[in-house]
């Protein structure tokens, strides 16, 4: 077990009203590894997320609570460009979220406008090319397929080689014919850029990750109130 | 960090540009009409009551029939803060002269009021008639083709039992009172020359010949003329007089009614502006906090991605601030072209301007623009801070 890879994560979770709790249990990961959040819809994959990415304010549900991410500990006093960022996070989700009123090159380029950071152009225009994105990136989103857009997003996130890149549900919105393509690209292009790569789908059985690591997912209800827990050590209670 | 907030202001209204429009079109059609009416209460209304409180003999007190005012009721009153001028009269019956005549052109102008004058007199300015002396209003000096330099001869009559007499004096003719200030046939003269008018109808021991020899001062006077330094002291003033026990009344009297008039409209529009800002400041916090919930996905991936608090809350403060700021301008732009429209529609009106902005109100219009956006903004910024990262993480 790796503790000072890109995400070491032990009993976070977070309150969702006074009947849900989405917790991670344990998590571990290496530079360049992928695994897949493998749970069922509505199980709490898009919080688990945002729970890792420390987007979401986490809870720590035992002593042992551990929240750590590119060797940094996360406390909720710790201010969020310590650990984020477009050279530590990428973040592509299931909605393919682009601010409208931004052409998709200003789209791709916003983490790092944000930052102040500078992206290294080769690999931006090598992004654009893989992701077969030349020729359109000063469109408008409305102005772009719903693939382009998607292929925005995963351009967006990737740009500043993150440590780690979170993939919410990212070809949900695709047609099939486009979902292996997609979902390969992301594939080698994560491994390019040698992110850790975090998947949440419920279709994980798919060729593209299908040798990834799976975290598991269980649920259990405690005192009227539900927990959902992820955790890569629930990997073989899932699949059973 | 204002330069990427202002940035992602900028491209969303322009992205929106019909929405921006629309808004701007909805400040320039609350705010244009407002400034018309300003420029023409400032231009029309404001010139004509701006004649009235610069027109001196609309602040005069005239004294009601004969008194008799000794040297401390000229000296007191004079001292007053609120009295412009003041100058001993005689009984208005010695403030006659039989005639007035231009010798060489052989002009006559028979019963020409005569108007006692002194330094500081509101009508002449800086002029000072001395004895021997006379201004003549524009219209007198016209009629007998006086003119500076000249000499008007001064006839006053008198009848002592049964047989009329005439004394004579030479004036020399040292002013002309312009028609705007006064209208009517009239000569100002010195005070002794005048008190010399009273004494040779008063005492037959003077003769047309010594008539202008005695005293200059006297211990009392039966009337005075009398100016306040405003319109709005013309109150207090006649309420002081009648105290000291001078019966006045305002030569204008309709004058202080027009004061209060401006002061009434002055509030009238103010409230009417009030009314009309309060109106706009809602329909503006509204749209902003409209266009927040149509972006809210994308402040909460704003967050998502790492833009502060600070910056995300300031994108609805600048469109705010960009919006009024286009919208007061071409609301100047069109309320300019109105302005000349009408300023050039009514340009037979002499020396005023029918629809007029200051300086101020341009000042004025921006400053109440700026307050107006900033604070409009506020429930905006109030919306921003409750959308977290959590938005953009559930959004399917």
């Amino acid at each position: 077990m790796s503790t000072a890879g890109v995400v070491h994560i032990r009993d976070i979770g977070i309150r969702l009203g006074d009947e849900l709790v989405v917790m991670v249990d344990t998590l571990d990961m290496d530079a360049g590894e992928v695994v897949v959040l493998d749970a069922i819809s509505g199980a709490g994959k898009s919080t688990a997320l945002g729970l890792i990415a420390g987007a979401l304010p986490a809870e720590n549900m035992s002593d042992a609570a551990i929240h750590r991410l590119s060797g940094i500990d996360i406390t909720p006093d710790l201010p969020r460009d310590r650990f984020s960022g477009p050279t530590k996070l990428g973040f592509v989700l299931q909605t393919n979220i682009l601010i409208p009123y931004l052409t998709l090159s200003e789209n791709i380029d916003l983490p790092m406008t944000i930052s102040g950071d500078t992206a290294d152009a080769d690999w931006r225009a090598h992004l654009v090319r893989a992701l077969g994105l030349a020729g359109i990136t000063e469109r408008m989103p409305t102005e772009v397929s719903v693939g382009q857009r998607q292929r925005a997003t995963i351009a967006r996130a990737l740009l500043g080689q993150p440590d780690l890149l979170l993939l919410d549900e990212p070809v949900s919105a695709l047609d099939p014919v486009n979902v292996g393509q997609v979902e390969r690209l992301i594939e080698v292009l994560a491994q390019d850029a040698n992110s850790a790569v975090i998947l949440a789908s419920h279709q994980a059985a798919r060729p593209a990750f299908a040798d990834a690591r799976r975290v598991g997912h269980k649920t259990e209800e405690r005192g009227g109130v539900l927990y959902s827990r992820f955790a890569d050590t629930y990997a073989g209670e899932a699949a059973a | 960090m204002t330069g990427l907030p202002l940035t992602l202001a900028v491209k969303e209204l322009r992205h929106d540009w019909r929405g921006s429009l629309c808004f701007i079109a909805a400040l320039v059609g609350v705010l244009a009409p407002m400034l018309v009416v300003l420029a023409l209460k400032n231009g029309f209304i404001g010139t004509l009551i701006d004649r009235l409180v610069e027109d001196p003999s609309n602040r005069e007190l005239l004294a009601v029939g004969s008194g008799a005012y000794d040297l401390e009721f000229f000296e007191t009153i004079g001292e007053r803060g609120d009295v412009a001028f003041i100058v001993p009269a005689t009984r208005s019956i010695n403030t006659v002269a039989n005639s007035v005549r231009n010798r060489p052109k052989r002009n006559l102008e028979r019963a020409v009021p005569l108007i006692p004058t002194a330094q500081g007199d509101p009508l002449l300015g800086d002029l000072i008639i001395n004895k021997g002396e006379a201004a003549l209003s524009e219209t007198l000096a016209e009629e007998l083709e006086l003119a500076i330099g000249d000499t008007a001869e001064m006839i006053i009559g008198r009848e002592i039992d049964g047989v009329s007499q005439n004394a004579i004096a030479e004036l020399t003719v040292t002013g002309i009172v312009p028609e705007r200030l006064y209208s009517r046939y009239a000569m100002f003269i010195s005070l002794p020359d005048l008190l010399a008018i009273e004494r040779f109808r008063d005492d037959r021991t003077l003769t047309p010949e010594t008539w202008r020899d005695g005293a200059e001062e006297q211990d009392s006077y039966a009337s005075f003329r009398l100016y306040a330094e405003r319109l709005e002291d013309l109150r207090a003033l006649e309420g002081a007089l009648t105290d000291a026990g001078a019966q006045v009344r305002p030569r204008a009297e309709n004058a202080t009614v027009l004061l209060l008039f401006r002061k009434n409209l002055d509030i009238l529009y103010a409230a009417v502006a009030l009314i009309a800002a309060a109106g706009f400041w809602a329909a503006m916090a509204a749209n902003l906090r409209g266009v927040v919930e149509r972006q809210r996905v994308s402040f909460s991936f704003l967050d998502l991605l790492g833009l502060s608090d600070r910056a995300r809350k300031s994108i609805p403060v600048f469109q705010s601030l960009i919006l009024v700021g286009l919208g007061i301008c071409v609301t100047f732009i069109i309320v300019l072209i109105i302005l000349v429209t009408i300023n050039a529609g009514f340009a037979g009106a002499p020396q005023q301007m029918v629809a007029l902005l200051g300086v101020w109100d341009v000042i004025g219009t921006l400053i109440l623009g700026f307050v107006t956006a900033l604070t409009a903004s506020a429930w905006a910024v109030l919306a921003i801070d409750k959308i977290g990262t959590e938005e953009v993480l559930r959004h399917a």
